[in-house]
């Protein structure tokens, strides 16, 4: 690799776009979280915020600012670097896997070979994120907040994984992009008809990753407080926050990719190239508000039980079928 | 030295550095947190090399499980002894012997490999460039490799067996003793 004047050139241009991808998907999380207090408060019957700007629009930005102006907190008893690292820990491990993703035939940021596999690499090293906020922050409710989530995100580790490989023996690739056209050649044009159960394992799997109801034992606030971040203040908390929404935006996407048949649409809309993939975005991420606010918590036993005594050989069976029929048919 | 070099060093030190610091910090949790910035930055340097494939599974497999677990452990143990100089410095004669041991090794293997640096030719076939990475490893490991490659996985599920036996075994104790 040598410093040539078109290999800056192409080093710019993608620095450039991955900031706007990640300015973009920053307003997608800012505005995610929005759309989540005015859907569960329509759910409930309530009004949801409507202060802030007409009918509550610009609570979002008020929320980012009112975080970032709180005082940062650093308890007395914490290991301060663990404490510190342990949020960016969390949110790019979070992030990162938007990059992978093709958002449209021509706009994908990083078309790795293997995307998928290290899709799944940055979600298992998401769980050192909770992990050591668990350890570092030296509190009882945090340190039992970690190790549910850790346990929690290792077992559905597995149960995501052997979801997604059905979706690789069909496709033939790990690559995204080709996952995609590999589903739009299928007589099916999207993975959800024939591998139906595995997108069911995906998507319950994908909840229990992000931490989410029912699945969000790790922040029970009924028994931990908030669980793993209770030590934390400030923008520090609100990194945490964004980890988590950007966990439910990457998964989201993932599943739309994979399942959903990725950018492309029944028919072309001129002009706006990422249409479909946007609307298919908004409506899995409204699945995961709606779930959020129909579904009561699991209780820790349940959660164990369902990931490794149904999910993973629900999985396996699934792909054990998924080989036979590919060689039959 | 053009930017290739610049990575190569930059990943040598990012692997070397950590490696130190794991051995020398008194805290466990410090000293696996180290181990994993050396894990990622050997990850990274298998990509430089151009393997895609073992890039990810070495963050999968060594990262983001075996990592963990090393974690979840010295997280539930207390491990305060450790922290203490003296139960380092009581074994120090047999380390030291060890030390050699490796001081050794390490001298002769590089004596080895200087000396097979000009016959030295990579031993890739030329395919490699046409196909993906991951096609290349698998024909291999489905094809030349395959008698090797299920001997693991019987061993692998030997090792799960066990698991299992052990569990198993300590459930009856539980149940016995109430």
């Amino acid at each position: 690799m040598e410093f040539s004047s078109q290999s800056l050139y192409a080093i710019i241009i993608t620095a450039v776009s991955a900031l706007v991808l990640l300015l973009v998907s920053l307003f997608h999380v800012a505005y995610l979280t929005y759309a989540e207090r005015k859907i569960i408060a329509r759910i409930q019957q309530r009004l949801g915020p409507n202060r802030v700007g007409p009918r509550g629009i610009l609570q979002p930005i008020a929320d980012v600012l009112k975080l970032i102006h709180k005082e940062d907190i650093i308890p007395s008893g914490v290991d301060r670097p663990v404490f510190a690292i342990a949020p960016l820990v969390s949110l790019v491990c979070a992030g990162t896997g938007l990059a992978l993703i093709p958002l449209w035939q021509n706009f994908v940021l990083s078309n790795f070979n293997v995307g998928l596999l290290f899709i799944l690499a940055l979600s298992s090293l998401s769980a050192y994120g909770v992990i050591l906020s668990g350890w570092a922050s030296n509190s009882r409710y945090a340190l039992l907040g970690g190790l549910r989530a850790s346990a929690q995100v290792i077992s559905y580790e597995i149960a995501m994984s052997l979801s997604l490989l059905s979706v690789v023996l069909m496709a033939g690739s790990f690559n995204l992009q080709d996952i995609v056209k590999a589903q739009l050649e299928s007589p099916y044009k999207v993975y959800l008809i024939p591998q139906i159960i595995a997108f069911f394992i995906f998507w319950v799997s994908a909840l229990a990753e992000t931490n989410r109801v029912p699945f969000d034992l790790p922040e029970a606030e009924t028994e931990l407080v908030a669980g793993y971040f209770v030590e934390y203040s400030g923008i520090r908390f609100a990194l945490f926050y964004l980890a988590e929404y950007f966990g439910m935006v990457v998964m989201s996407a993932l599943a739309v990719t994979c399942f959903l048949g990725g950018y492309a649409g029944p028919f072309e809309i001129p002009g706006i190239p990422f249409f479909w993939f946007l609307i298919k975005l908004y409506f899995l991420l409204f699945i995961y508000i709606w779930i959020r606010a129909t579904l009561p918590r699991y209780r820790y036993d349940q959660l164990m039980g369902l990931g490794w005594k149904i999910l993973i050989p629900l999985g396996l069976v699934n792909l054990f079928m998924t080989a036979l029929l590919k060689l039959l048919l | 030295m053009d930017l290739n070099h610049l990575v190569f060093y930059y990943l040598a030190l990012g692997m070397t550095i950590p490696g130190i610091l794991a051995v020398i910090s008194r805290n466990p949790v410090h000293a696996v947190l180290w181990v994993l910035v050396l894990i990622l930055h050997q990850a990274l340097l298998l990509y430089t090399l151009g393997s895609e494939f073992l890039t990810a599974i070495q963050i999968i497999v060594y990262a983001g499980a075996v990592l963990v677990l090393f974690l979840f452990i010295v997280y539930m143990i207390n491990l305060r002894l450790e922290e203490r100089w003296k139960v380092f410095v009581r074994r120090s004669g047999i380390g030291l012997i060890l030390i050699f041991i490796f001081v050794f090794l390490l001298f002769k293997t590089i004596s080895v490999f200087l000396a097979l640096v000009p016959a030295f030719k990579p031993k890739l076939p030329y395919d490699l460039a046409q196909a993906s990475n991951l096609v290349w490893i698998a024909r291999y490991l489905f094809t030349h490799y395959l008698l090797q490659f299920e001997l693991i996985g019987v061993i692998l599920l030997i090792v799960v067996l066990g698991a299992v036996f052990i569990l198993k075994k300590l459930q009856e104790v539980k149940n016995d003793s109430f």
